[in-house]
């Protein structure tokens, strides 16, 4: 299983990628990235790579079950998703959400 | 401090209307990233693990106190409220949006600033001794030749695509506070001339720098350094990122080898084109004058009674003070490394107010240190105890310079995308492990310096104790150097112990710590003497729990 | 839909904005020298140059040493400069050197990942010819030209260094 994740091509910003009945497209919000079938998340992510204008550096996470993910990514993924741990908490993206962690 | 003329603003002019048509062909699709990449490199802007983060230039560290309020303006405008000093003696933001680039870029070319060359593979940011001008120990002021470095190097059309990026650091004192032999290019002023160390660096091989050359007359310094720029463009490895630097061209070629190609580069380029003339280096020194000294009443018997009755006054005046050229005056080391804060962030309110103490107390002029602290070079001893009330109201009167919790530390994991490990952090833990006062002034100076990775922004590898986060299978670690020093005496750290996780890191330096206390001879023996008399073996034990 | 402007076929133009055919042809090294306007391979002109008449192309790669065609630029009428990758910038040394050192004035051409934002440098190391990846050639030589008035260094161009404006002789 995978997250699609990329930085927003005009601010940077993190981005995670949701698959919906309704909306499909990019959050900031890491702990509504949909967990995708490997197969899916490859041809997703060819997709938006060719999307330039869009988004950059897009990427796949890989996971070991629905909530963990693979060690190596860990805090990488963490701080990326939840904003930096070092005190600058004001400004934590996580707290922006209202909410504690993902993953 | 120099200040741009018609043809200076008209270079900086020129070069964000060209920066900013190539954001708008990025954003309409023209260009590719692969193909913007190295042009928002050279204009400083890197895509993060987070955000856009842009590096703005503060060339060889000096700044006006003008030009410190408009960091804060980016800071409060176009960012999170806080911006971080590097030990390239810049300043980097870190939530950036692109479009807002052109913007800010305008903002700061209004006070004669830019971030050209602060990123990609060209001549960076030229760093000096941030107490250059000021010091007693000076021989002769460094700060003419880095501006004149800065004009040759910017858009050099040579030397945008080398190799690798390429460091130059220059000092004119007898103490080398500029760390000149672990840069590419090393200058030390001498009534001589220059000394031309060459091929030193950190990262993955860490090297110290090759004297190369003697007595090199200030008037051809830009023409050699055009040679020797030539020399690694043409023949440094490219085949492969981790070998690119000069470093290893120089090692693989034999310092004297090397030294030999650039002489005889240099006797093929016409000289008198490249070299300025008199005329103009004079116009360039004419720019940093000593300031008009205030002469004020200065009453030792005052500052005295002061110290007495503020014992944090009396530490900070200890610790945070150099001797000054006029005895009257000292150079004051505003410290950004609070316990418990990230080592060389500060909010935009206390930019402000580190521009006021200069406007009020420093005759507007600032500077930073690759210590990622910032100076008041020039403060009257009669202003002491004011200024320190100022900075103390805004959070900024730690009294820690060159103590254990000045640390350099990178923006590691928490921040860079190239980083293995977290180093802000680790800093927090060790900075909160040795807040008491009475004992960090008991264990002296003593030079901490923590990259997350590798590549080693953070020097760990001159650090007395430096600190190296590696990724040993997907968790943070961290290795120990022993015995590095960046100071005329350049020594490499070597890794001592085995990696520790990053919990156990601030206990081992207690234990280290202790045994150095007990070790020394007497407290005139700092820690890295007691290093080099004993050898670094002596303390390997110390970091590991006893069984 | 965007269209990555670097997309476009390489078109040959001058410094001066001038869109020309390419007439030049880049022989392999076991080619018959026969053709007209022959660009040769580097190792190929030092070995040969010598013992020919006329004058040729020749095709300097990044690692090159430029210096040893010195004896035969009288044979020489174009330099094509390779540049493999945009970041590859040995070319840049290599036509100062053509241009300073050695004296070399006939065409020095710049080949390869050549995009429009490198024009400036090229033209102040002395090429005066582009295979350009660009829809615009001509404008885009007329951008490169307007955007910088003046330079901090003496280079292959006629912009004297800004020191020599602040201090006329």
């Amino acid at each position: 299983m995978k997250l699609l994740t990329a930085n927003r091509l005009t601010d940077g910003l993190v981005l995670w990628y949701v698959e919906g009945s309704d909306l499909s497209g990019w959050t900031e919000d890491a702990a509504l990235a949909t967990r995708l079938e490997d197969e899916a998340a490859a041809l997703l992510l060819d997709e938006w790579k060719a999307r330039e204008t869009e988004v950059v550096a897009p990427y796949l996470v890989p996971l070991i079950d629905e909530n963990t993910l693979v060690k190596r990514e860990y805090v990488r993924e963490h701080v990326r998703a939840n904003g930096p741990t070092a005190g600058q908490t004001a400004f934590d993206t996580a707290r922006q959400h209202q909410r504690g962690e993902v993953f | 401090m120099y200040q741009y003329d018609q043809f200076d603003h008209a270079m900086v002019a020129a070069r964000n209307a060209e920066f900013k048509d190539q954001v708008e062909r990025r954003l309409k699709g023209e260009l590719s990233e692969d193909q913007f990449k190295p042009l928002r490199l050279m204009n400083g802007l890197y895509l993060q693990l987070h955000a856009y983060m842009l590096r703005i230039a503060v060339p060889y560290g000096v700044l006006s106190s003008r030009q410190m309020r408009t960091f804060a303006h980016i800071a409060r405008t176009y960012d999170r409220d806080f911006g971080h000093f590097t030990t390239r003696q810049n300043i980097q933001f870190n939530w950036i949006k692109l479009a807002d680039t052109p913007q800010i870029l305008e903002d700061l070319a209004a006070v004669e600033m830019h971030a050209i060359q602060t990123s990609g593979n060209c001549i960076r940011n030229t760093t000096t001794d941030q107490f250059a001008g000021a010091a007693k120990d000076e021989i002769d002021d460094p700060r003419p030749f880095a501006e004149l470095i800065r004009q040759w190097s910017t858009f050099h059309p040579e030397f945008t695509f080398l190799p690798r990026k390429f460091k130059i650091a220059i000092t004119g004192a007898t103490r080398d506070r500029a760390a000149i032999r672990v840069h590419d290019i090393g200058l030390q002023l001498t009534d001589k001339g220059f000394d031309v160390y060459v091929g030193g660096g950190m990262g993955r091989t860490p090297h110290l720098g090759h004297l190369i050359k003697s007595g090199l007359p200030g008037d051809k310094l830009l023409s050699y350094l055009e040679a020797a720029l030539r020399v690694y463009n043409r023949y440094g490895r490219r085949d492969n990122i981790y070998k690119a630097r000069i470093k290893i061209l120089v090692s693989a070629l034999g310092p004297q080898e090397y030294a030999r190609q650039v002489e005889e580069e240099w006797a093929t380029l016409d000289q008198a084109q490249i070299d300025a003339p008199h005329a103009e280096i004079a116009r360039i020194k004419s720019f940093f004058p000593q300031p008009a000294y205030a002469e004020k009443p200065f009453d030792v018997a005052s500052l005295e009674r002061a110290k007495a009755a503020d014992a944090g006054f009396a530490r900070w005046v200890r610790n945070n003070t150099l001797a000054h050229r006029r005895d009257d005056h000292v150079s004051v080391t505003i410290s950004l490394k609070p316990t418990g804060l990230p080592p060389g962030d500060a909010s935009s309110a206390q930019m402000d107010a580190m521009a006021d103490a200069a406007d009020r107390f420093g005759y507007g002029e600032l500077r930073v240190s690759h210590e990622q602290n910032v100076i008041l070079p020039h403060v009257a001893k009669a202003d002491l105890y004011e200024l320190y009330r100022l900075l103390d109201q805004n959070g900024l009167s730690s009294a820690n310079v060159g103590k254990i919790t000045d640390m350099i530390a990178c923006p590691g994991l928490d921040y860079c995308s190239l980083a293995n490990a977290r180093s802000i952090p680790l800093a927090q833990d060790i900075s909160q492990r040795f807040a008491d006062a009475e004992l960090t002034d008991k264990i002296g100076d003593l030079q901490i310096k923590i990259s997350g990775c590798i590549n080693a922004c953070g020097h760990h590898h001159v650090g007395h104790i430096g600190i190296l986060g590696v990724d040993k299978q997907g968790e943070e670690f961290y290795q120990i150097l022993l015995g590095g020093r960046a100071d005329e005496q350049a020594a490499l750290g070597v890794i001592t112990g085995k990696g520790l996780s990053a919990e156990a890191v601030p206990g081992a330096l207690e234990r280290l710590i202790k045994l150095y206390l007990e070790l020394r001879t007497d407290e005139t023996e700092r820690f890295i003497d007691t290093v080099g008399r004993l050898g670094r073996e002596a303390f390997a034990g110390a970091l590991h729990e006893p069984a | 839909m965007s269209l990555l402007n670097s997309s476009h076929a390489p078109q040959l133009v001058s410094d001066q904005g001038e869109v020309n055919v390419n007439g030049w042809t880049l022989l392999a090294d076991d080619d018959a020298l026969g053709v007209d306007q022959a660009v040769l391979s580097f190792g190929r002109a030092i070995n040969e140059l010598d013992g020919l008449n006329g004058r040729y192309g020749v095709r300097v790669a990044p690692g090159d040493d430029v210096r040893k065609l010195a004896p035969f630029l009288s044979k020489v009428a174009l330099i094509e400069v390779a540049f493999p990758g945009y970041r590859d910038g040995r070319g840049y040394s290599t036509a100062r050197i053509l241009r300073q050192d050695l004296g070399f004035d006939g065409e020095l051409r710049a080949v390869g990942d050549v995009l429009r934002d490198q024009l400036f440098w090229m033209m102040r190391c002395g090429f005066n010819s582009f295979l350009l990846k660009d829809a615009d050639p001509a404008g885009a030589i007329r951008h490169a030209r307007s955007l910088y008035t003046h330079a901090y260094q003496s280079a292959a161009d006629g912009l004297k260094p800004v020191w020599a404006l602040r201090h006329p002789a």
